[in-house]
């Protein structure tokens, strides 16, 4: 009994370690063809980047890891997002970026939307643009 | 069986530990090294999954078997009969093998609706799925009006309408329509905004219509939906033109703006054009009718936005001319006066997670151009520091204006009164969108109706 327990703590804790670990990845990919500057990406996250060329980008967010990608390459915490998307928004008449469950569905619409750019948070396959790693 | 795939699974999560512990104390190392110890993570974790799911199947399977048997076993009326044979038992397991197959199809349904669901709000983000309906609300209570200050009691503010379909990659639109109660408790319709534009590129978007006058920062930021202001209310001098402002807050006409990416920030720019206000019954009207004599506002703003360190601060210098005509009768002849306002600005806004603080300075240079007089100085002005906490953002704001009372432009608006104001606010956010705000303000009208009085007034105020 002691030992199974022991072996459970051991598994919690590694499996912690793990997915901090598995955290640790956070790519930013864009549609084949696309690609930009790492000072663009704050920009087109915010609204105040929208072409790439004659391109029109299409940021997603992916929920599973948006308060990681908010803190570490926006510098803003999940609320100061909202907040400046909803300025924005009511501003300027523009959409903040919609939000997609993980990075299977940021991944699918990256393919098939042209100016698509997403970040996940496992290697993307090569059929897409990785523009960043943070 | 269950002791060997534990430990198993341990070893497995040790060994992916190991790859972990290695990967981070070698993260100074070649790419290509934590790259494959990242992978052989990777896979000792899906492995860890395979091998945890099939214990889960194991004493599922056990548990089944268990009270099968348990079910199984013959009572004593039963034990005259004869125990259950290799077939039955074979068919049991095959049920309880179907049961689990049909429960991992359910689930693989479930996945793909919610990536459907995923992919659907991804279209309705994005275009083709009708327009979206936005809005603002906000209701009063306090010893006086927000903005009458000789009304007391509760009242409501305005219900924002905001529409911004989504017409194509170029196309842009954008409406407001506000249903405001007036001072008699009437309730009075506007189209505040009404904007039709064409975007070239980020350097270049056309809008025609009704627009905010883009002068300093305040005007074009906010909006008649008072929950995405921190403050109760608008410097006064900043109100609307129905609400006591002075400032022609509206513009009908051409807008043209961008914005530049420089080495180290953003360079922005408004330049517009439209008709030229007028003075009615002692407000500003933005005359979205039309204009009779081509009188004409115009201006532009150039502003600055920092990055890396100085991230969050915008700083900008604005400026505007229009020929503003007012229907004041003399002598008991009305006659089309016409005064050329000079409005220059400067302003800056350092918004980060943590404070938001705002000023602007305006200075005004007015010449009746009627009578060919004198020109007329004035200005205006406000400060406010802003301190996001965690659900509560306390504020302060010291306003001023100090308006020429020999200028017809300020004289013959109902709101055209010099005036200090001192406030003191909270901010409380309810949830991501709903606030309730408090604020503790002392205001003194200088000139004209000389008047001191202090608001204690709360706003609840509500996005949608």
């Amino acid at each position: 009994m002691q030992r199974n327990l022991i072996i459970a703590m051991l598994l919690l804790l590694l499996t912690a370690v793990a997915r901090a670990a598995a955290a640790d990845g956070l790519y930013l990919a864009c549609h084949a063809g696309v690609s930009l500057a790492s000072a663009d990406v704050r920009d087109v996250f915010l609204g105040e980047k929208q072409f790439q060329n004659t391109v029109r980008l299409v940021p997603v967010d992916n929920v599973a890891i948006q308060t990681a990608f908010l803190e570490r390459v926006l510098k803003m915490n999940d609320i100061k997002y909202a907040v400046t998307w909803a300025k924005k928004s009511f501003r300027d008449g523009i959409s903040p970026p919609p939000a997609m469950a993980n990075d299977a569905a940021v991944l699918d619409f990256i393919k098939r939307t042209p100016g698509g750019c997403g970040y996940l948070g496992a290697d993307p396959p090569p059929d897409v643009n990785v523009v960043g790693r943070y | 069986m269950k002791r060997r795939l534990r430990l198993a699974a341990a070893s497995l999560y040790a060994f992916g530990a190991l790859g972990f512990a290695c990967n981070a104390t070698a993260s100074d190392k070649r790419d290509d090294r934590i790259t494959s110890l990242e992978e052989k993570l990777d896979r000792s974790l899906k492995l860890i999954e395979q091998l945890g799911a099939r214990v889960r199947d194991l004493e599922a399977e056990r548990a089944g078997a268990e009270t099968a048997a348990q079910a199984s076993q013959p009572t004593p009326a039963q034990q005259t009969q004869s125990p259950p044979t290799p077939v039955q038992a074979a068919q049991s397991a095959a049920a309880q093998s179907a049961a689990a197959l049909a429960e991992q199809q359910r689930l693989d349904s479930v996945e793909q609706q919610v990536a459907q669901l995923a992919a659907a709000n991804a279209d309705r983000g994005g275009r083709g799925a009708g327009v979206p309906l936005h809005g603002f609300a906000d209701v009063g209570i306090g010893n006086h009006s927000a903005n009458e200050p000789d009304l007391k009691g509760a009242n409501l503010g305005a219900l924002d309408i905001f529409l911004n379909p989504q017409l194509g990659e170029h196309t842009r639109s954008l409406f407001e329509l506000t249903f405001e109660v007036d001072e008699h408790g009437d309730v009075q319709s506007d189209l505040e905004r009404a904007q039709l534009g064409y975007q070239f590129s980020d350097a270049a978007t056309v809008w025609i219509g009704r627009f905010h006058t883009p002068f300093g920062y305040y005007n074009t930021a906010f909006h008649h939906g008072q929950e995405i202001a921190t403050s109760l209310r608008r410097p006064r001098f900043l109100q609307f033109e129905d609400q006591g402002g002075v400032m022609p807050n509206h513009t009908v006409g051409a807008w043209l703006t961008g914005t530049d990416r420089l080495s180290d920030g953003r360079l922005t720019y408004d330049a517009f054009i439209g008709n030229g206000q007028a003075i009615s019954s002692g407000v500003l009207e933005p005359r979205s009718g039309g204009v009779e004599h081509g009188a004409a506002i115009y201006g532009g703003n150039l502003g600055y936005v920092f990055g890396n360190i100085l991230n969050g601060l915008k700083v900008g210098v604005s400026a505007f001319r229009s020929n503003i005509s007012d229907d004041q009768p003399i002598g008991g002849i009305t006659l089309d006066r016409i005064t050329r306002v000079d409005n220059a600005g400067v302003y800056f806004v350092y918004d980060t997670d943590s404070v938001e603080y705002l000023g602007e300075y305006y200075r005004f240079n007015d010449r009746d151009l009627t009578d060919g007089g004198a020109s007329h100085r004035s200005s205006a002005g406000f400060l406010q520091l802003a301190w996001r906490l965690v659900h509560v953002t306390p504020y302060a704001r010291f306003e001023r204006a100090v308006l020429d009372q020999s200028d017809e432009y300020f004289s013959l608006q109902n709101a055209g009164t010099s005036y200090y104001r001192a406030a003191l606010g909270l901010r409380f956010d309810l949830d991501e969108k709903s606030a309730l705000k408090l604020e503790l303000a002392r205001t003194k009208n200088t000139d004209k109706a000389v008047a001191q009085w202090t608001d204690a007034l709360l706003n609840y105020a509500i996005r949608f």
